[in-house]
C-alpha cells in the first residue's frame, strides 16, 4: 500500500478520499486553488499543496503543477477524483511518465473510451447491445438523413466528445435535421474544442441504469450491480438508488446488464473501479452509451447497499494488490437512495446560490450517511460547480429508506446560501416517484406539472411570528457564529 | 403590536402579545424560544414546531421555505410602487457570482427583452434582460466584478 497520496481534486470528493485514505493509514496531501485556502479538505488533509488562482484552468486543470506538487510532497501516487483531470488520458499518461502511481484506469482505456464513437465500437465488438445508430461523426446533411430515415425519427443527435447534454439535440423530422446539425455541432465545438456529433436512435421515455464495475491489474473483474439514476434535470443526475426498482419487475436484469458491462470493460483493458452506463427502455431491453473510466459522484449508494468500500479497492487495485472477491460473493442487501445536494435555489429557477454559509445543521441519525465539503462560516466559492453535499439514506426497502431520507432533509438547515433541500423534499412526497417507476423525462417540469401544496396555515403563521420577533429582539436572531453565547454540547 | 408582513408575496396582518398572537385567522397561545445560532422553538397550543432563520428574510418551518418580509405601512407603498414596470427600472442580480460580459452603456436605446448584462456562477450564465423599452440611465457593474444577489446592475429609465 501507498504511504502517502495526493488528491487532485477540491470540495466533497477531496474529503471523502481523505476519509478514505486515513481509513488505510495511507497520508494525505490536498491541493488548492486561491479560492480553496479554508476549504474542509485542506482542514482535514495531513498536507496541502497551492496550485495558483481560482479559475480551475490555472488551479486543478494544471498537470505540471499537480505532478510537481506530487513530488514535493513525496506523494507515490496521484488519485483524480471525479471531474476535472479525472478522465483525461493525458494527464494519466503524465502521472505515469512521472513514475507516480495513476489511481484509476490505464490510459489507454480512458483514451477509448472518451471518445464516444470509439467506446461504442468497442461495445458492438465485445457484444454488448448499443443504441442503434451510425458509429462514424456526420459528414455531410444526405448521408444523416439516409441515416436518421433508416433508423426511424425521433432521433438523437450527439456530441462524439461529448457528455453533459452538451451538443445533443432531438429530431423530429427530416426538415429539422440541417438547423439541428448546425446548433449541435457549435455548441460541441464550444464545449469540447470538436464539433463532431453523430446519429442514434432516440430511445423513448428511457430510464438511465449504469452498472459499477470494479477489476484487478491482474485480469480479474467482477460487477458491484446497478445504480438507477433517472432522476435528472438538465441532463444532470440529482437522484440515485440501488437496487433500480426495475430489479423488483425483473431480478435477472441485474445478471445480464452485469454481464454485458464486464464484457465492455473487458474489451477496453480496463482496470480500477468504472461505470458503464446504460439505457434501458420500456420493454427492459438496454443499451450501452458510455463508459464513465472514474469514480462517480453516486458511488455511496452501491458502497452502502453492498458493503464494500470502492475508494479503499480502488487504492488497493492501484498499488498492485489481487481483488479478492468473486462474483459470487457480492451481495445486495437493502436499499439506499441519495441526493445531490445542490448551492442552487429552487424557487429561482434552480440558479446558482453560492456564498457565506451562516448556519448549517447536518443530519444524522439510523441510516443516513452525509458526505460533505462545507462547514459553517465557509464561503462557497462561485468559480466551481455547486456540489455541496450528498446525503444518502440506507433502509431495508426502498420505502424506509425513502422514509430516512425524508426526515434527514427535514434535519438538514443551510442558511447564508440556498439549496435544493426543499426540492428533495417534494420529489420524496411526488406519488409516482414513491411508485419507483419513471423515466429520465420525470424531472423535466416537475414544478410545473404540479399543483401548489396544500397551504398550511399553521407554518406560515409560525414564519411570520418568528420573523417579526427576530427583528424587534435583534439580539436573539440571527446570532453569527463568532457572536453567539450558545454553547454546543 | 400590530406589523404588515408579506409571507412568499403575500399580504397580512400580524397581531403579537405576549403570549398570544394572530396572523391570518390563526390565533394561538404560543411561547418562543432562542435555541441555538438562528434556530427558534415555538410551542403553539402546546404544539412544537422548529423555525431556523437562513436569512433575516428567509425562515425555514418543518421543511418549508417561507420568505417573510415585515415592514411598515410606508415601505409597504414603496414596495407595491416598486412592482410595475412604469418608471426608473432597477435590474438587480438575481445571483452572486461575477459579471462576465456588459451588454449595454450608458445612454443606449434598448427594447423590452434586450440582454443588458451576463453574470456567471458555477459554470451557469444568467443574462439579465431589459424589462421594458427606455435608455441606459446607468450602468453600475464592470465585467469581472464580483456582485451580490440583489446588487443593482443597471438602471433602466
Amino acid at each position: 500500500m501507498f504511504r502517502k497520496v495526493l488528491i487532485a481534486n477540491r470540495g466533497e470528493i477531496a474529503v471523502r478520499l481523505i476519509r478514505g485514505l486515513r481509513d488505510l493509514n495511507v497520508a494525505s496531501v490536498a491541493v488548492y486553488s486561491d479560492a480553496d485556502r479554508s476549504s474542509l479538505a485542506v482542514r482535514m488533509a495531513d498536507e496541502a499543496a497551492h496550485l495558483g488562482p481560482a479559475p480551475s484552468s490555472e488551479s486543478y486543470l494544471r498537470i505540471d503543477k499537480i505532478i510537481d506538487a506530487a513530488k514535493r510532497h513525496g506523494a507515490e501516487a496521484i488519485h483524480p477524483g471525479y471531474g476535472f483531470l479525472s478522465e483525461n488520458a493525458e494527464f494519466a499518461d503524465a502521472v505515469t511518465s512521472a513514475g507516480l502511481v495513476f489511481i484509476g484506469p490505464p490510459a489507454s482505456a480512458i483514451h477509448k473510451m472518451g471518445i464516444k464513437t470509439a467506446a461504442r465500437e468497442i461495445a458492438i465488438a465485445a457484444g454488448a447491445p448499443v443504441v442503434p445508430g451510425t458509429e462514424a461523426p456526420i459528414r455531410s446533411i444526405d448521408q444523416a438523413k439516409e441515416t436518421a430515415r433508416a433508423l426511424g425519427y425521433p432521433v438523437l443527435l450527439k456530441a462524439a466528445a461529448g457528455g453533459g447534454g452538451k451538443g445533443m439535440r432531438r429530431v423530429d423530422r427530416d426538415e429539422e435535421l440541417d438547423a439541428a446539425i448546425r446548433d449541435a455541432s457549435s455548441e460541441a465545438s464550444r464545449a469540447f474544442r470538436n464539433g463532431d456529433v453523430y446519429l442514434e436512435k432516440l430511445v423513448v421515455e428511457p430510464r438511465h441504469v449504469e452498472i459499477q464495475v470494479l477489476g484487478d491489474h491482474h485480469g480479474h473483474m467482477i460487477h458491484l450491480g446497478e445504480r438507477e439514476c433517472s432522476l435528472q434535470r438538465r441532463h444532470q443526475k440529482v437522484i440515485e438508488e440501488c437496487p433500480s426498482p426495475l430489479m423488483g419487475l425483473d431480478p435477472s436484469l441485474r445478471e445480464r446488464m452485469g454481464a454485458a458491462a464486464v464484457k465492455v470493460a473487458r474489451a477496453a483493458g480496463y482496470a480500477n473501479a468504472g461505470t458503464v452506463e446504460f439505457l434501458v427502455d420500456r420493454n427492459r431491453d438496454f443499451y450501452f452509451i458510455e463508459m464513465n473510466t472514474r469514480l462517480q459522484v453516486e458511488h455511496p449508494v452501491t458502497e452502502l447497499v453492498t458493503g464494500l468500500d470502492l475508494v479503499a479497492w480502488q487504492l488497493r487495485i492501484a498499488s498492485g494488490e489481487h481483488l479478492t472477491i468473486q462474483q459470487e460473493d457480492v451481495r445486495w442487501s437493502g436499499s439506499a437512495v441519495e441526493c445531490r445536494i445542490y448551492a442552487e435555489d429552487p424557487a429561482n429557477n434552480f440558479l446558482p446560490y453560492p456564498g457565506k454559509i451562516t448556519e448549517l445543521v447536518e443530519p444524522s441519525g439510523p441510516g443516513i450517511r452525509l458526505d460533505s465539503g462545507v462547514y459553517q462560516g465557509w464561503n462557497v466559492p462561485y468559480e466551481y460547480d455547486p456540489l455541496l453535499a450528498k446525503l444518502v439514506a440506507w433502509g431495508q426497502d426502498r420505502d424506509v429508506a425513502v422514509a430516512r431520507l425524508k426526515r434527514a432533509l427535514l434535519e438538514y438547515k443551510i442558511g447564508g446560501i440556498r439549496c435544493n433541500v426543499s426540492f428533495f423534499v417534494d420529489i420524496l412526497n411526488d406519488p409516482t416517484f414513491l411508485t419507483g417507476h419513471f423515466s429520465t423525462a420525470f424531472l423535466d417540469g416537475f414544478y410545473a406539472r404540479k399543483k401548489a401544496p396544500p397551504e398550511a396555515p399553521e407554518l406560515e403563521a409560525v414564519a411570520a411570528l418568528v420573523a417579526a420577533i427576530s427583528k424587534q429582539k435583534p439580539a436573539a436572531a440571527v446570532a453569527a457564529p463568532a457572536k453567539s453565547k450558545w454553547r454546543w454540547s | 403590536m400590530k406589523y404588515d408582513v408579506s409571507v412568499n408575496g403575500r399580504e397580512g396582518q400580524l397581531s403579537v402579545e405576549e403570549a398570544r398572537f394572530e396572523y391570518r385567522g390563526v390565533a394561538r397561545d404560543y411561547s418562543i424560544a432562542a435555541s441555538g445560532p438562528g434556530i427558534y422553538s415555538v410551542l403553539m397550543d402546546g404544539r412544537s414546531y422548529q423555525a431556523t432563520l437562513l436569512s433575516p428574510e428567509t425562515i425555514q418551518v418543518e421543511g418549508r421555505i417561507y420568505f417573510v418580509d415585515v415592514f411598515d405601512p410606508r415601505e409597504l407603498r414603496a414596495r407595491s410602487l416598486a412592482g410595475s414596470h412604469e418608471g426608473r427600472q432597477n435590474i438587480a442580480a438575481q445571483m452572486p457570482g461575477k459579471v462576465v460580459r456588459v451588454l449595454v452603456a450608458k445612454g443606449d436605446a434598448v427594447e423590452k427583452g434586450q440582454g443588458l448584462i451576463v453574470v456567471e456562477a458555477m459554470k451557469m450564465q444568467n443574462e439579465m434582460k431589459s424589462p421594458k423599452a427606455g435608455v441606459v440611465a446607468e450602468v453600475k457593474a464592470s465585467d469581472g466584478a464580483t456582485v451580490a444577489a440583489g446588487e443593482i446592475l443597471v438602471v433602466i429609465e
